[in-house]
């Protein structure tokens, strides 16, 4: 793909490109391994380089794999506010160039990138409840918005329905109890479709629950969704949550 | 065969791509036939930050002659280009909206090249 291949210079946070779009690159600072195989990787951004996001954007990744340049898009999980330290959340996905060539990847490495992008972003709080749905990494965007909505001082009722495989893999778990202490206008409230015999907590099908707490239950409409997740159950959601009367722009989304 | 004709709002040299649908896709990026895909896969460039996943609205196009030859629009793909910089009735996703044959005419927008969004 010689359309995108872009030129490095070493000025630190200097816009380099050949190419059509500026890129930057970020060192590896850190790497945490939520699970055998969900990573966090620690951007450092260079110093000087200051980047305007918004919560729930994503970076794309510039990765030279098999001698091509592959774009792939990674939700930012860390806040706007945290400055030039990006975190991006991903799973290993099975026969993914991205993901296998990233978990390859150790600190003190740099990446180069574009960015940010992104129009699923949470600017403030609506006056209405705002209901965070996230479906296992699908958590990444969601975080920073759900920290921006509790940082407004607003305290409209936020939740997070936060749908995931197993306890595992429900991903800043003491990060949200911590919210929901602090918060009482915030509730969490996990959903695991393949728990293990000691989860006590719900579990079942998102969809079903969706449907049961939003719709069927009572009448009220004027709520708010955020929902990211992976595949067709993110636009499942969304033709749900509009047929049964949400307006089309209360119910925002992100499909990967 | 079809025929792709590219404008650019910015004054570059428009481009011109005779090619057969049949053989989508000509590269990895976006759905297959789709403007991205015949662009990418001729060496013309169109910005694509989420990798041609209906995820952005950096390859937005609007599409000046030919919209009959092209896949109808997404749900998903209208969410997107709800939120994208100077829409007009005729704007697509390059990623998107796939080319069954004849001729389409395109213009890339300034701000697609220009604006992060």
């Amino acid at each position: 793909m010689s359309d995108l291949t872009t030129r490095t210079e070493t000025e630190a946070g200097s816009a380099v490109s050949s190419g059509p779009r500026a890129a930057y690159e970020a060192t590896v600072e850190r790497i945490f391994r939520h699970t055998p195989d969900t990573r966090s990787f620690f951007l450092r951004l260079p110093d000087g380089l200051h980047l305007t996001c918004k919560a729930g954007q994503f970076i794309s990744l510039l990765l030279p794999v098999a001698g091509e340049t592959l774009i792939r898009p990674y939700s930012i999980a860390s806040s706007p506010e945290e400055g030039n330290l990006l975190e991006i959340c991903l799973n290993l996905v099975p026969d993914g160039p991205g993901s296998h060539y990233l978990f390859a990847r150790t600190v003190g490495e740099t990446l180069r990138f574009t960015g940010p992008w992104g129009t699923f972003v949470f600017d403030q709080l609506p006056q209405a409840e705002c209901v965070f749905i996230a479906d296992g990494t699908g958590i990444a965007p969601i975080r920073p918005m759900i920290r921006r909505a509790l940082a407004s001082g607003q305290q409209s009722p936020v939740q997070l329905l936060y749908s995931a495989l197993r306890e595992c893999d429900l991903l800043y778990r003491q990060e949200w109890a911590a919210y929901a202490r602090a918060c009482p206008w915030f509730v969490f409230t996990p959903l695991l479709s393949n728990p293990s015999d000691g989860w006590s907590g719900l579990c079942g099908p998102l969809v079903e629950y969706v449907e049961r707490h939003y719709i069927s239950r009572d009448g009220d409409r004027s709520r708010h969704f955020y929902i990211c997740g992976v595949g067709q159950q993110v636009t499942q959601l969304r033709d749900l949550l509009r047929r049964a009367g949400y307006q089309r722009r209360a119910v925002q989304y992100e499909k990967w | 065969m079809a025929k792709l004709r590219v404008l650019y709002e910015t004054g570059e040299p428009e481009r011109i791509i005779e090619f057969d649908p049949a053989l989508a896709p000509f590269q990895h990026d976006g759905e297959p036939g789709s403007i991205l895909d015949v662009l990418l896969g001729h060496g013309v460039h169109l910005e694509h930050a989420c990798g041609g996943n209906c995820a952005c609205t950096t390859c937005h196009v609007i599409v000046k002659s030919g919209m009959v030859h092209l896949s109808e629009n997404s749900e998903t793909e209208d969410d997107l280009l709800d939120k994208a910089p100077g829409l007009t009735p005729t704007s697509r996703l390059g990623c998107q909206a796939i080319i069954d044959g004849g001729e389409v005419a395109v213009l890339v927008p300034r701000y697609t090249i220009n604006q992060q969004v």
